[in-house]
């Protein structure tokens, strides 16, 4: 906002005298019609993103959907009953396994994509890389996981054929718990790297021209003008972006990670949102599928907030 | 690796109009790479359209790959005579469609306030907003929410889970404030109401955020699969995804255990599931790829919005 709207701002202690009084009556009657769209907004976001936080309490109560929160009061049971589980750990471990290799290897491949797009000399060519690498990301994840599973299926799979003419016998990729992160990982790749490079491309579309002129008078060949002038220029972005991913560590692509699962790799699929909705939706303890949400979005928050903090102390770069 | 060039000799004879063989090297290594990754991304895709159109026998020999073998589009006519198929199809576009046109009067309405308005409130209006953006009550809270506001097994739920978010009014807001001051404070001059301005003004003036968010919004509700399975427990109500997940993901499981017996006429049925099931993920792809070539002008657009926000 501008200084010319703070000065319009209701100063502190307005209901001094009658004319300030009637001042505000004036002010409220004549943004009636500010006020007839707040409304509306404020009740939207009181019954849909609010009572959700109020229903969290389901987290203390023995919670039946009949009877709501008529239902046995439990304390800390499921929290409780959380801590103690012998699984927690391999969940939050399965989380942070997939997170991590796919911090390591994905998230540098859409800089490295939108260099190597930069860098084509054929404009066409490049466009049409370009706008195909976008495709996948249209793609649902109930259609990507059944690409998948077609192509890794050790029947008819093009996975399987590949290991038939190398003479080795086909894998099958998704009931080996060993291969649920590979698989996530690769099928990550081919839906993201397209799309997660315009960012990077728009970056580095937008250096001046100028330090390209300059490094090529100094001598520099184009691996050097890679180096030196587009790479300090995107080192920010990619900077706050890595620092988001670090941040959302314990978030997963949920209807992946449910879709990929079978009971054959569970082992290395189960993590704690999938573990909450099967508790809750399926097994219909809801009160401890609350407990095991609330945990979980706890952690996260509190890992956004530490990665902000580090990237302020670091860099000039945070996000809030 | 780029191969090292000698400099002297390119830019003696003007730069980059004869390039050295080193540079000439590094150019056709980056062209195959990328065209290597071409095929990767296209790969995927290519391979289930051309599964669905191809011969039961090539199928389960696995030599489909790029282009279908011993075409055989049997599989599009079983899937164009299954009602669920359609049913869910028509119930999807709907839930986009008024998803979408309701999302942006909605977000429309909500950010016009913080961005032109000013109001006893608005800093309490704002913060209310942008605390949704930071905690929200996760997914079982979500499911009593929608069961206790009677939404449960209708579309309406899942519209109105997505119809605003606090990222998209931020977004639609940053918009409207780079748009001048003075349009609206002489529009108000000449007497009209800010509804008037909202929607003979504004919206006529935002059309580029309006257009990258409602791409956002359709692509969302198109491609949803959890909000669908937690809150429709009616086939009749099926979303497309969900009911692709059934004939595709949970047919997996049975048909690998008839390959397994792998008598003649089984496998032939076995092969015909991986044709229509591979058809019915064209078929699903269809009204994206119509979209894409619409939307794509706002695909950085929108990424640079994405980038401003706060």
């Amino acid at each position: 906002m501008n200084a010319a709207a703070k000065n319009r701002e209701p100063k502190q202690n307005i209901f001094n005298s009658k004319r300030v009084r009637a001042r505000v009556l004036q002010n409220i009657w004549r943004n009636r019609y500010i006020y007839l769209m707040v409304i509306p907004v404020i009740i939207y976001f009181v019954l849909l993103k609010y009572m959700p936080m109020w229903f969290l309490r389901s987290a203390f109560y023995d919670y039946k959907l009949l009877k709501g929160f008529d239902s046995k009061f439990v304390g800390l049971k499921w929290f409780e009953r959380l801590f103690t589980n012998p699984n927690l750990m391999t969940y939050i471990g399965n989380t942070l396994k997939l997170n991590f290799a796919a911090l390591v290897l994905l998230f540098p491949a859409p800089l490295v994509f939108a260099l190597a797009l930069k860098e084509l000399r054929s404009k066409r060519f490049m466009k049409t890389v370009q706008t195909i690498s976008y495709l996948p990301h249209f793609v649902s994840t109930v259609v990507l996981v059944s690409m998948i599973s077609t192509i890794c299926s050790p029947d008819y799979g093009t996975l399987a054929k590949i290991a038939k003419m190398l003479g080795t016998k086909p894998i099958s990729f998704m009931t080996i718990p060993e291969y649920f992160v590979p698989v996530s990982v690769v099928s990550g790749f081919w839906q993201s790297v397209g799309w997660e490079s315009v960012i990077f491309y728009s970056t580095l579309m937008g250096i001046d021209q100028v330090l390209y002129e300059a490094a090529k008078i100094d001598g520099a060949n184009r691996w050097q003008q890679i180096l030196h002038v587009s790479l300090p220029g995107v080192a920010n972005t990619f900077v706050l972006l890595l620092i988001m991913h670090v941040g959302q560590m314990l978030n997963v692509n949920f209807e992946k990670v449910y879709l990929m699962q079978n009971n054959l790799n569970l082992s290395a699929s189960e993590m704690l949102p999938t573990f909450t909705y099967k508790t809750g939706m399926e097994s219909h303890n809801y009160g401890y599928a609350t407990a095991a949400g609330l945990f979980n979005s706890v952690v996260s928050v509190a890992l956004v907030y530490i990665a902000n903090a580090i990237s302020r102390k670091v860099g000039e770069t945070s996000l809030f | 690796m780029m191969a090292q060039t000698t400099m002297k000799k390119r830019r003696k004879n003007g730069d980059f109009i004869r390039r050295s063989t080193g540079d000439k090297i590094a150019d056709a290594i980056l062209n195959v790479t990328m065209f290597l990754m071409l095929c990767f991304i296209l790969y995927p895709l290519l391979n289930m359209f051309s599964i669905s159109l191809s011969n039961e026998y090539a199928v389960l020999r696995a030599d489909v790959t790029f282009y279908p073998i011993g075409f055989n589009p049997q599989a599009y006519d079983l899937i164009f005579k299954s009602q669920d198929l359609w049913r869910s199809f028509g119930n999807s576009i709907f839930v986009a469609a008024a998803g979408c046109v309701l999302s942006l009067i909605g977000l429309c309405i909500a950010a016009y306030p913080l961005a032109f308005g000013h109001f006893y409130g608005k800093r309490f209006y704002s913060l209310f907003i942008l605390f949704t953006m930071w905690f929200n009550g996760g997914i079982i809270p979500q499911f009593l929410t929608i069961r206790e506001l009677g939404l449960y097994n209708t579309h309406w739920a899942l519209i109105l889970n997505v119809l605003l978010s606090a990222y998209n009014i931020v977004i639609v807001r940053s918009y409207f404030q780079s748009i001048p001051l003075e349009i609206v404070e002489s529009a108000h001059i000449d007497g009209a109401n800010d509804f008037l301005i909202l929607f003979k003004l504004i919206i006529p003036l935002s059309k580029p955020v309006l257009a990258t968010v409602a791409m956002w919004i359709i692509v969302g509700h198109w491609n949803d699969y959890l909000n669908p399975l937690m809150f429709l427990s009616d086939r009749e109500n099926y979303t497309l995804q969900m009911i692709l997940k059934e004939l595709v993901l949970n047919a997996e499981s049975s048909i690998h255990n008839i390959s397994m017996t792998g008598t003649k006429q089984t496998s032939g049925a076995v092969a015909l599931g991986q044709q229509t099931r591979n058809a019915v993920l064209v078929v699903a792809m269809v009204p994206m790829l119509i979209v894409f070539p619409f939307v794509q002008r706002y695909f950085v657009s929108g990424v640079m919005l994405g980038s401003v926000k706060g």
